[in-house]
């Protein structure tokens, strides 16, 4: 074996494994532990739904240091493929879950190769005109859905080997969401050790050094772009099951402000950052509401203050003070 | 023995009896902030309003009625969450709907989880397509019906022959001119349709489309523009300023308080139709109606309009059929509602079709005194 | 008759667009900075001039004033707040941060000036011009007459004095500026409060077109965004020529296909642009 064979990566180490089992099994029972009531799980599938949405931005924000503002698009192709797919031809959750995967992969392409002659923060504009024009086209289609979107979305059905998996209620669809979470965490685990995902993180460090190793810097903006486009896509597929109703409301602004503010609360490439982040948010707007203006407030200035004082969020201020201690 | 069991008889009434008399919640769902929040507040008000007359009255099945209001934020994720607090929170009925997403987004949830839900303002047909709500019942009128008189009035009353559309391009919007066209189809209308200008809700600025209307110079513009605090009055106001001499006719149920706030006496001469009125007959003659308007005046300061109607008939058809079945639980009470007639509401009786429309009076009028909101009803 | 008159209607709507973008274009070419709060400034700045006018009394001109200095007074402040991150050209937290600001803005409006429509009294918004068959109010040849003189005055101001150029050095290289003494901090303060009186400015003429709401601010600004790209990020004649022919497009677009369309015609025009010219309509 020669130097430059490197050797194969160590396996991980039995306790962290165990830990992980563990800490996952507690998280799926957690609705159970919480009360067991439709709250507890309606409101931990929303979460987890919502975190899920939230990593596809944090795929783009963390690894690449570029904002998307278009992953509302993708959210709303999860969406209006699992509404249009399952009402009006009856496919199963499978069939609608890889076609979201699909055209989320397709549209990503189509608009990262548009962006691949822009400068940096062109590539933000490029993708909120998308973001515009995708819901001027889904307010107006009403073959897809028009106005007032699609009602009557039939419950999650996965045909699993014999028998066929339904999420009909919330304590049905919370082990899906559940799983697509741990599914979306694992692969941001693997995407953050892999050569895309380190490519990124040089690039977005030190262009320099990426450029002086033949990196190409639009091309692997591409790529994370097309990686992330699915993640935020299959959360929009769940949405759509779980509220049984899909409208140009997935566009708005409420989901984007929710996505940037849960990557940006807790930390960059933290990987449980957009989960908590998430999670606060939703139970900021459901337990400590203080009315629709107050919010847009705290919401506002928290997205402000956390970026101009501790610009690498919750975990940076944490860390800074851990060392402050004598 | 006897005095025993009597007194046992009398402590454990006294015991229980705290528990009968457990209030009754009822919750309501409707914009407070944002765009809408005027409107969401005059509704949820109305509501307000009728919970404390009835309370004063001695309550519904002598029970207290409590009264708890969240605000959707015109947002249909945020309505979700808002009913499922609601859910949380043990309701006995929600009353909601400004915006139809909103309404279309919160209906299978409360379906789901057997809540009684009354729409009151949102217009949307499948609201009561019985797809996310197999028990549903709205109180606002649809465009189906609200169609026909508006054309019939342009078609016999105008005897127009050159007709033009100004249309909301929505499914609201273009739903309610769909509605029109098979109208005029079904008077045999000897007129045409020369054409149709659409726009935006959020458009504030119409003067593209209203120079090619001039220019076609129709014998009557249907206007369809849901937009009460800013589209509409700034479209009334360029409507004038483009000296437009084709008549208005608004949709029914568009011309709402702050339209004349807003636009004072550029509305003069509009011609529409509205299904309440705090100082027009018939419901000046009725005393249900009366006495509303009367409270509201006392408890608001101004008279209610027709989204404050459409709050208090919400929750006095619930509460009457909750009266007359005995009964919270969602089915019994629905079916006392739908294709039912629920008497003495702000709105007279209230006839309800079997998918749980209410079929409203219509009355047309033409708009004298715009400022000050002064109507005068045609026949 | 009707394409004179949709000629004027798109000379009325493109001098607005102008107007408004104009602060936009400047703030993105020299500080690269994208201000996502732009539609709640013209909010406020509206709103400041209804309080201006209806509340303390002034008559409209200082009404416009005072939107200008309120506004200018809010940019300090959030200009001081984000300088580090304008410092070291952190763009995307910027954009971040802005779009927060915006938000704080919009709840905050609505609870010190309410949900309800307003109008503003004492403009020239219902002064009716007739030119023949032609019809414009006189607040529109006020809002092109304004956009027009800004225009030449800030083009002129940046090509012509020695402060200009000093802002065109920033632009181009900002490190290379301080370098050369220039306190590139100052030159971003002076940017984001001239963005802040600009908007206060094309708020305060135009908005008197319609009812204001404290909700507004996305929709009304939302042809910026195409402005600025369209005619080139930095570039003062490409923003006036693409507002005004956005305008003329909007006009045209909307009386002889769909005007409810025409958002969505604009975007895409601006996407098969980003396509074609990724550097926009202005040659740099």
């Amino acid at each position: 074996m020669t130097a430059i064979e490197s050797r194969p990566p160590a396996s991980m180490p039995l306790l962290r494994t165990a830990c992980i089992v563990g800490v996952s099994v507690i998280g799926f029972f957690l609705p159970r532990l919480l009360g067991g009531t439709s709250a507890a799980y309606s409101t931990l599938t929303t979460i987890a739904i919502f975190a899920v949405m939230c990593y596809g931005v944090d795929v783009v924000l963390s690894y690449l240091g570029e904002v998307s503002l278009g992953h509302t698009l993708f959210w709303s192709i999860g969406g209006y493929t699992a509404a249009n797919l399952s009402v009006k031809y009856g496919l199963n959750g499978w069939d609608t879950a890889l076609a979201t995967i699909a055209l989320c992969v397709a549209a990503a392409a189509f608009l990262g190769a548009v962006t691949l002659r822009t400068r940096e923060f062109v590539f933000s504009l490029v993708t909120y005109a998308a973001a515009v024009v995708a819901y001027e086209v889904a307010f107006n289609w009403d073959a897809i859905g028009g106005s007032d979107g699609i009602v009557g979305i039939a419950a999650l059905k996965l045909p699993f080997v014999v028998t066929t998996f339904s999420g009909a209620t919330e304590d049905e669809l919370w082990p899906v969401a559940f799983v697509l979470l741990l599914l979306t965490l694992a692969f941001i685990s693997r995407f953050r050790r892999s050569r895309l995902g380190t490519t990124a993180l040089m690039v977005q460090m030190n262009p320099a050094l990426a450029a002086s190793l033949g990196v190409n810097p639009r091309r692997i903006r591409l790529a994370v772009f097309i990686i992330s486009a699915p993640i935020t896509g299959l959360a929009g597929w769940l949405y759509a099951y779980q509220r049984a109703y899909v409208g140009p409301d997935m566009f708005e602004s409420y989901f984007l402000v929710m996505m940037l503010t849960a990557v940006v609360l807790v930390g960059r490439r933290v990987l449980i950052g957009p989960l908590i982040g998430a999670a606060l948010l939703i139970a900021q707007q459901n337990l400590l509401s203080l009315g629709g203006d107050w919010n847009k407030i705290v919401l506002g200035s928290v997205l402000a203050l956390v970026l101009i004082f501790w610009p690498a969020g919750l975990v940076g201020l944490y860390r800074r003070l851990s060392k402050n201690k004598p | 023995m006897n005095k025993t069991m009597k007194l046992a008889a009398v402590m454990l009434l006294g015991l229980t009896a705290p528990v009968m008399a457990q209030d009754i919640k009822v919750g309501t769902i409707f914009p407070l902030s944002g765009g809408a929040g005027p409107d969401g507040q005059t509704v949820t008000n109305a509501v307000k309003l009728m919970v404390q007359q009835i309370n004063d009255r001695g309550g519904l099945l002598e029970r207290k009625l409590v009264l708890i209001s969240k605000d959707d934020e015109s947002t249909p994720a945020v309505g979700v969450s808002r009913a499922n607090e609601m859910i949380a929170d043990k309701v006995d009925v929600v009353i909601e709907g400004w915006n139809s997403p909103v309404t279309l987004a919160m209906q299978p949830i409360l379906a789901r989880a057997g809540v009684m839900d009354i729409t009151a303002v949102s217009k949307s047909d499948l609201i009561l397509s019985g797809q996310t709500n197999p028990y549903a019942v709205r109180i606002n009128s649809s465009n189906g019906f609200d169609a026909a008189v508006i054309a019939k009035y342009v078609a016999e009353t105008l005897k127009a022959k050159k007709v033009a559309f100004l249309t909301q391009n929505d499914v609201y919007g273009n739903g309610f001119q769909a509605a029109v066209e098979a109208e005029f189809k079904k008077l045999n209308f000897a007129g045409e349709v020369i054409m149709t200008e659409k726009f935006a809700f959020k458009d504030t600025d119409f003067r593209v489309q209203l120079t090619d209307l001039k220019a076609a110079n129709p014998d009557a513009i249907i206007v369809t523009n849901s937009s009460n605090s800013s589209g509409l009055p700034a479209m009334v106001e360029q409507y004038r300023q483009a000296d437009l001499k084709s008549p208005f006719v608004g949709a029914v149920g568009i011309m709402l308080t702050t339209v004349f706030k807003v636009a004072g006496d550029a509305n003069n001469g509009i011609v529409s139709a509205d299904i309440f009125f705090p100082d027009l007959p018939p419901f000046t003659t009725m005393p249900e109606s009366a006495s509303f308007v009367a409270a509201y005046k006392k408890a608001y300061g101004a008279a209610p309009d027709k989204s404050a109607a459409l709050g208090a008939a919400a929750l006095q058809v619930w509460a009457h059929a909750v009266e007359a079945t005995k009964s919270l639980d969602r089915k019994t009470v629905a079916e006392a509602i739908r294709g039912k007639t629920i008497k003495a509401t702000v709105f007279g009786d209230a006839q309800f079709l079997p998918n749980g429309q209410m079929q409203p009076r219509y009355v047309l009028f033409r708009v004298v005194d715009g400022k000050n909101a002064k109507l005068e009803a045609l026949e | 008759m009707n394409i004179a008159q949709q000629i004027v209607n798109g000379i009325v709507l493109g001098s607005g667009y102008a107007c408004i973008a104009l602060g936009w274009t400047i703030l993105l070419g020299v500080a690269r900075l994208v201000n996502f709060a732009h539609g709640q400034l013209y909010m406020l700045g509206a709103f400041v001039t209804w309080y201006a006018v209806t509340r303390v009394g002034l008559p409209y001109p200082l009404a416009i004033l005072a939107a200008m200095l309120v506004l200018a007074a809010l940019g300090l402040l959030i200009q001081l707040a984000m300088m580090r991150l304008v410092m070291s050209q952190n763009l995307t937290s910027l954009m971040i941060v802005t779009l927060g600001l915006g938000y704080v803005l919009q709840g905050g409006s609505a609870l010190i000036f309410g949900g309800n429509p307003e109008t503003l009294p004492g403009t020239l918004s219902r002064a009716r011009v007739e030119l023949g068959p032609l019809w414009f109010t006189w607040q529109d040849v006020l809002v092109l007459i304004a956009t027009l003189a800004l225009y030449g005055a800030v083009w002129l101001f940046t090509q012509r004095t020695r402060f200009g150029s000093v802002i065109r050095a920033v632009a181009e290289d900002p490190k290379l500026a301080e370098l050369f003494g220039i306190n590139a901090r100052v030159v971003y303060l002076l940017v984001f409060i001239f963005e802040c009186c600009a908007v206060a400015l094309g708020a305060a003429l135009v908005a008197p077109r319609s009812p204001i709401l404290t909700s507004m601010g996305f929709n009304e600004v939302i042809m910026t965004f195409v402005v600025v790209v369209l005619g080139g990020i930095g570039s003062i004649g490409g923003a006036l020529a693409a507002g005004l022919g956005l305008g003329l497009f909007t006009a045209f677009f909307g009386a002889y296909v769909a005007q409810a369309y025409t958002t969505a015609a604009a975007f895409a025009l601006l996407l098969a642009l980003l396509v074609i010219r990724p550097a926009g309509l202005a040659t740099k």
